[in-house]
């Protein structure tokens, strides 16, 4: 199974474009910040608070 | 010993942050030791730095998984079980921990996601300022966390009574109430002591399976740089915090320190059999006149003795006294092993000596163990109270009866038990396997749809699946 914990880039690899990954680093981000509130509001649901 | 739902809850909320401290105390160290790898990587290109990195993120990922399950479970707590604290100071404490959520988790939580996937597609420099921002994250959620904890220690810009509720009056006073410097001070650097003495010691474990390895021997070289270094740090920010003690909480200081009597030229009880039922020690291990030396900074120095106060009013004395103990008594163990690796190192000696290593190995629970007895000190030291001084313990408790607390305190036995051994056993699976364990694998190929130019190629040129490579001679 491959590994999902991303490594490096190679260090030949050239760069990707600044936009593309400015792109991931809010998209990751974002994602990363709504798991929680989702998280965080299924835990609310559950224990059934306003 | 009766237990209603008071006690079963005290019970509850000591078993549940007991369990919980053990993950931030070892994510904060852990965060800012990536942070370092990952700079030491980007700086110099030693492989070995990428190596540990990609190792210990892998660590941090469950235990930082572990630690918010655990913490989600304490608030819930302060409403369900502690609801009548939770009334009187939430105006009060309540900001703080909505800071801690807002400033810090959201903050580790959303730049976790970069760390973990996002290596390639963010780039090196971005990657980094994410590893940055999780570790400054963890700080910054003890910040919170340790202001809210200080200002129920030493409460101050306030106004209002227990009967008609608490309301903040200085923020500035509230968040930096006068104990918290020297208490946040501490427990940062417990979290690097954690960390540095399970780095040393999955290191070390390594080490004795093949002394070459030259990841966990770097590993090795820079936990035990930040033993040696922030061990005697610890003992003179420790000293500091008990000053404050001293200051704000005497009658936690006589039972950290078994004193009964308020006097000059106290004795340093090294070890005693405190009891409060005859407001004395059965017996004692003591130095003349150190106590009041060590508390106070003058053997002239009066110190109050517990029986200074009302019995109502007095700690309970055995636990807070041998919690002091075993906490001082591991971190002198933890400044003995910094400055014995220190030396080892000095001779080029430190992965080839396997009495080092086995201490290192043996010491690798040490710091939670600490933090843990640290905690049991400052928490227990402060009954009768849950806002010292103002709001009782007996007095915080919810309305609810004891079954329904002995069932939610079961449940937590069985999930805790069940969820956290098996995150526990394999993050210790992982750890002895050690950072090579997977480093070297081919990457996974990809899939080849049909039509792909190279398809016909073979997936490991020059390997034995590959045509073009002759066929080894049977008649050699």
């Amino acid at each position: 199974m491959p590994d999902i914990i991303e490594g490096p880039p190679e260090a030949d690899a050239p760069p990707r474009p600044l936009a593309r990954r400015l792109a991931w680093f809010i998209g990751l981000a974002l994602a990363g910040m709504a798991a929680t509130g989702a998280v965080a509001y299924s835990l609310r649901a559950l224990l059934g608070l306003e | 010993m009766d237990f209603d739902a008071l006690l079963l809850s005290r019970i509850q909320f000591a078993f549940t942050i007991a369990f919980h401290i053990i993950f931030p105390s070892f994510t904060i160290g852990l965060a800012s030791y990536l942070a370092v790898l990952e700079g030491l990587w980007l700086t110099t290109r030693n492989e070995t730095f990428k190596t540990l990195y990609l190792f210990w993120v892998k660590v941090f990922a469950i235990s930082f998984g572990m630690g918010v399950v655990s913490g989600v479970v304490m608030s819930y707590q302060l409403g369900t079980n502690w609801s009548v604290f939770s009334a009187v100071a939430g105006p009060v404490i309540g900001p703080l921990f909505a800071f801690e959520v807002l400033a810090a988790f959201f903050l580790e939580a959303s730049f976790l996601g970069v760390m973990l996937f996002g290596w390639k597609k963010v780039g090196p420099g971005l990657h980094f300022a994410s590893t940055v921002l999780v570790a400054f994250g963890t700080l910054t959620s003890a910040f919170w966390i340790i202001s809210a904890n200080s200002w129920m220690q030493s409460p101050s810009g306030f106004a209002g009574t227990v009967e008609e509720g608490l309301v903040a009056v200085d923020w500035l006073q509230v968040i930096f109430s006068p104990t918290f410097p020297e208490r946040l001070a501490h427990m940062v650097l417990a979290a690097y002591l954690t960390t540095a003495l399970v780095v040393a010691a999955a290191s070390a474990y390594r080490l004795l399976r093949d002394a070459t390895e030259p990841e966990s021997a770097m590993a090795l070289k820079m936990a035990i740089g930040m033993l040696a270094i922030v061990a005697p740090l610890q003992l003179l920010v420790g000293d500091l915090s008990g000053k404050d003690v001293l200051k704000h909480q005497p009658a936690k200081l006589a039972a950290i320190e078994a004193f009964w009597e308020t006097r000059t030229e106290q004795p340093f009880h090294i070890a005693a059999w405190p009891d409060r039922e005859i407001e004395g020690n059965h017996w004692e291990l003591s130095i003349p006149k150190i106590g009041s030396l060590i508390t106070a900074g003058s053997t002239e120095a009066e110190v109050q003795g517990l029986t200074a106060f009302a019995p109502e009013d007095r700690p309970p004395v055995f636990i807070v006294f041998w919690a002091f103990r075993l906490m001082v008594g591991l971190g002198l163990a933890m400044i003995a092993l910094g400055f014995w690796g220190a030396w080892l190192a000095w001779r080029g000696r430190i992965a080839r000596s396997p009495a080092f290593l086995r201490a290192c190995v043996a010491m690798g629970p040490a710091g939670f163990v600490a933090v843990i007895a640290g905690w049991v000190v400052a928490e227990v030291g402060r009954q009768p109270y849950v806002i010292y001084g103002i709001l009782r313990t007996e007095d915080a408790v919810s309305p609810i009866g004891a079954g329904s607390v002995s069932a939610s305190l079961l449940a937590f036995l069985v999930v805790y038990g069940i969820v956290f051994s098996v995150g526990a056993l394999y993050i210790l699976r992982m750890l002895a396997e050690g950072p090579l364990a997977g480093a070297h694998e081919a990457p996974p190929t990809e899939d080849r749809p049909p039509g792909w130019a190279l398809g016909a190629a073979p997936e490991n040129p020059g390997g034995p699946e590959d045509p073009a490579k002759p066929a080894p001679r049977e008649d050699r």
